[in-house]
């Protein structure tokens, strides 16, 4: 075995991860002037050298057709990653079935993650104050509302300000109009009373600091090539390297954080992946953002004597409280939508419109069978059409048949799809957790983890209410259910972790005992370590993470370079 | 710099099928260069038919998805290459022969069915007549029966080969993936046309729509 290697400078921070969070740390802190090293697990990647904008299935194999190592097929942006990566495995307890999702690329998930940025409200840093279940963030609303201001002014997100509750709006530009289904849903969502407003996501609708507005292809999972959506290479990183402050190094594998006989962390040890050596880099203080599970797992693996469980881990709970989104879907078929003239119906990459929750007030006079909301996502029209399209309707819609009169129907039914996917809060239990699997070691040496997952009652008849209001539109718009769920299959939840919005597993709080990070996600433990991903969230909001981790991160970044100037933090 | 590489990509659209924009002439030509050469895949080489199997299929997709005076059947569109490539891909990911036995077994009991002949050497009508059988699943014979869940899975693969292929994308039509210069929403004309149904219903597509509100 090659004798480990230290370089032989001690950089002012190390960060390991470049997604949403590590991209938000080195954007802050090296525009204040730190000298950083980041580290990521996966190859470079840039969306405009790297983008597959513009091309179609029939000029690629298989029609592009997603595999086990490549889920959304071949023009999306997640070179390697996904719920499996070769000779990066993980486990499950018995009776757990949890899919850890991972992207091993310069940016992380931010490449190809539906860019929906929604702010978390005032009731959903507090949900053990209204309902008795969680815990409370050890932040409000209040103090991380700037923070939103500031992240959606740097990575741009469209909406409109409606003022509902908990729903909080925010620093928008201009939202697209909405496409003819989106119209349609919004007129039976008004019939049932369910609030249907523009939807807010991280695609540019005017230029933002030399980013061109969106040319409206709706293929932003691809990564965009002029960087008109938000992502971490883009958006963070770029502007940090011209700062000269900022070394990344990709192909690096992180195994731990080192400490010193101080008890402070004085950098990482990491596999660099292309001579597989184990290397050092030295820092005075060390970020963590290798999303949720992996800053997890890289804590655990930190074991000293004086860290016997894992740096940062006196509260014993690195690992626990992992969440997930609850999703569940109901796809539908519109007649009021066949053989309309044609047009182009790609708008941005996602939704035009969507729905936040609507019954908090019922919630409050108890008269709602679970505890938390969901919003309502949408889809529908004229997609870009790929492997699977139509390929069941004559079976389904024809009584079977072939030929000239079935070719004019399919081609009458184009269009007419509709599909409506949940996504709701979980509340965190003690059944959900990882911890390192003594047994099993991934292809670099290093311990991998093991996960235990379970979903609660209030997740469960939140899933069935999903499927209920769905349908329940579905057929308010004249449509047919054409596929949906119910209680034999727990009402559609998707399998934990599916999602892809893990969050939770180094939780922060108010309590050494009770949290392993404080407010601003610093270590209780060791005050030169620091979380930026989604790691120190507290609940799961039914709004999706990014938007807060960008928030959060920033907030933390803010700290860190006030305490470095309050020589609090050993530098 | 936004406004030109905005500019940019409304210049090279449609110059090259598949392509990655950037702000600088030079950036722009080298994505277009490699983005087509990306673009152009390998020629096709039959893996899984054999060459009587390959006739009955292009046959069938043609019987599927016939030509009309908008488009193309599915044999010119490509569909049996294709379904070729599907069989072999499926068997590749799935470790079995699953797919492919379903669809080899398909075209045995065709070929049974057309004897003396075969399947592709009858004229169409007796053609038809056979795929008539196991077409439409509530009427198959019970004799039938068991050839139905081929014929479902071959009508599947030609439906989506040919509306994913570039003569589907053109029949449908899909206007999208493209530059647009300017979002506007639903088309008013289109949207005139949904408020209508919306008071009277609509008779014309596969399934009625029945008014809902105003």
């Amino acid at each position: 075995m090659a004798q480990t290697q230290t370089t032989p400078k001690t950089y002012d921070v190390v960060i390991v991860g470049s997604g949403a969070g590590g991209g938000v740390a080195a954007h802050i802190l090296s525009l204040a002037g730190a000298k950083i090293c980041m580290l990521e697990a996966g190859d470079w990647f840039d969306g405009t050298k790297d983008s597959k904008m513009f091309g179609w299935p029939y000029q690629v194999p298989h029609r592009a057709a997603g595999t086990p190592d490549r889920p959304w097929g071949y023009f999306d942006a997640t070179t390697v990653g996904g719920w499996r990566v070769p000779g990066e495995p993980y486990t499950n307890a018995d009776g757990s079935n949890w899919r850890w999702w991972r992207a091993r690329m310069l940016g992380g998930r931010t490449n190809h993650y539906g860019r929906i940025s929604l702010r978390m409200g005032p009731y959903d840093f507090k949900p053990y104050s209204r309902d008795g279940k969680g815990f409370d963030w050890p932040i409000s609303y209040d103090d991380l509302a700037p923070y939103y201001d500031k992240a959606e002014g740097l990575i741009g997100v469209f909406g409109t300000h409606e003022g509902l509750e908990n729903t909080p709006d925010g620093n928008f530009q201009p939202a697209p109009a909405p496409r003819g289904y989106e119209r349609l849903i919004k007129a039976a969502s008004d019939k049932l009373n369910i609030p249907c407003i523009p939807s807010r996501l991280a695609i540019l609708t005017r230029p933002l600091n030399g980013r061109p507005a969106c040319h409206y292809c709706a293929q932003c999972g691809r990564s965009c090539g002029v960087n008109a959506n938000f992502n971490s290479p883009g958006v963070h990183i770029k502007p940090a390297l011209h700062t000269g402050n900022l070394e990344v190094r990709t192909g690096a594998m992180v195994r731990a954080v080192t400490v010193g006989s101080d008890g402070l962390a004085n950098g990482v040890s990491y596999i660099d992946k292309k001579t597989r050596t184990e290397q050092e880099v030295r820092a005075r203080i060390v970020v963590l953002a290798a999303s949720c599970c992996e800053t997890a797992r890289i804590m655990l693996n930190s074991k000293s004597a004086q860290f016997p469980n894992g740096v940062g881990n006196s509260s014993g709970l690195v690992g626990k409280y992992i969440m997930d989104t609850v999703g569940s879907a109901v796809s539908g078929f519109l007649p009021i939508m066949q053989d309309l003239p044609p047009q182009n119906e790609d708008g941005v990459g996602g939704m035009h419109m969507y729905m936040p929750w609507w019954n908090y007030k019922l919630q409050q006079a108890n008269k709602m069978p679970f505890a938390r909301g969901y919003h309502i996502e949408l889809g529908g029209g004229r997609p870009l059409p790929g492997i699977g399209i139509m390929s069941n309707y004559a079976e389904k819609w024809m009584g079977g048949g072939y030929g000239i009169e079935m070719k004019e129907n399919l081609k009458k039914m184009y269009g007419a799809g509709v599909h409506f996917a949940g996504r709701g809060e979980m509340i965190p239990n003690e059944d959900s957790y990882c911890e390192i699997d003594k047994d099993v070691v991934d292809q670099w040496g290093i311990p991998v983890l093991k996960f235990h997952f379970k979903w609660s009652q209030d997740e469960i008849l939140q899933a069935k209410h999903m499927q209920e209001t769905f349908q329940e539109i579905i057929h308010t718009m004249g449509g047919i259910v054409t596929s949906s769920a119910g209680a034999d299959k727990n009402w559609g939840i998707a399998p934990g972790g599916e999602i892809i919005h893990e969050v939770g597993a180094v939780k922060m709080g108010d309590n050494p005992k009770t949290s392993v990070l404080n407010q601003y996600c610093q270590s209780w433990d060791v005050k030169n370590l620091f979380v930026t991903d989604a790691a120190p969230f507290v609940s799961n909001a039914d709004k999706n993470p990014t938007l807060t981790i960008s928030a959060l991160g920033w907030r933390t970044s803010d700290y860190i370079v006030d305490q470095v100037k309050k020589f609090n933090v050993k530098v | 710099m936004s406004d030109i590489s905005r500019r940019t990509i409304f210049q090279i659209m449609g110059a090259v099928p598949a392509i990655a924009v950037a702000g600088s002439a030079a950036e722009v030509h080298d994505h277009a260069h490699m983005a087509a050469s990306a673009a152009a895949t390998a020629p096709f080489k039959r893996q899984t038919f054999d060459d009587h199997q390959w006739q009955t299929i292009r046959v069938l997709c043609d019987l599927i998805i016939p030509a009309d005076s908008q488009s193309v059947g599915a044999a010119e569109a490509g569909v049996p290459e294709f379904i070729d490539d599907w069989l072999a891909f499926r068997a590749e990911q799935d470790g079995n022969l699953d797919l492919t036995a379903k669809i080899f077994g398909g075209l045995m009991w065709l070929d049974r069915q057309a004897l003396p002949s075969t399947f592709a050497g009858l004229p169409v009508d007796g053609q038809k007549k056979i795929l008539d059988r196991i077409a439409y699943p509530a009427k198959a014979a019970p004799e039938d029966h068991q050839y139905v869940p081929f014929f479902n899975e071959l009508r599947s693969l030609t439906v989506s080969g040919y509306f994913s292929s570039k003569v589907g994308v053109q029949y449908l039509p899909y206007l999208g993936n493209t530059a647009v210069e300017k979002w506007e929403g639903c088309d008013p004309k289109v949207w005139a046309i949904i408020e209508e149904r919306l008071k009277n219903g609509y008779k014309g597509g596969v399934i009625e729509a029945k008014p809902w509100g105003a």
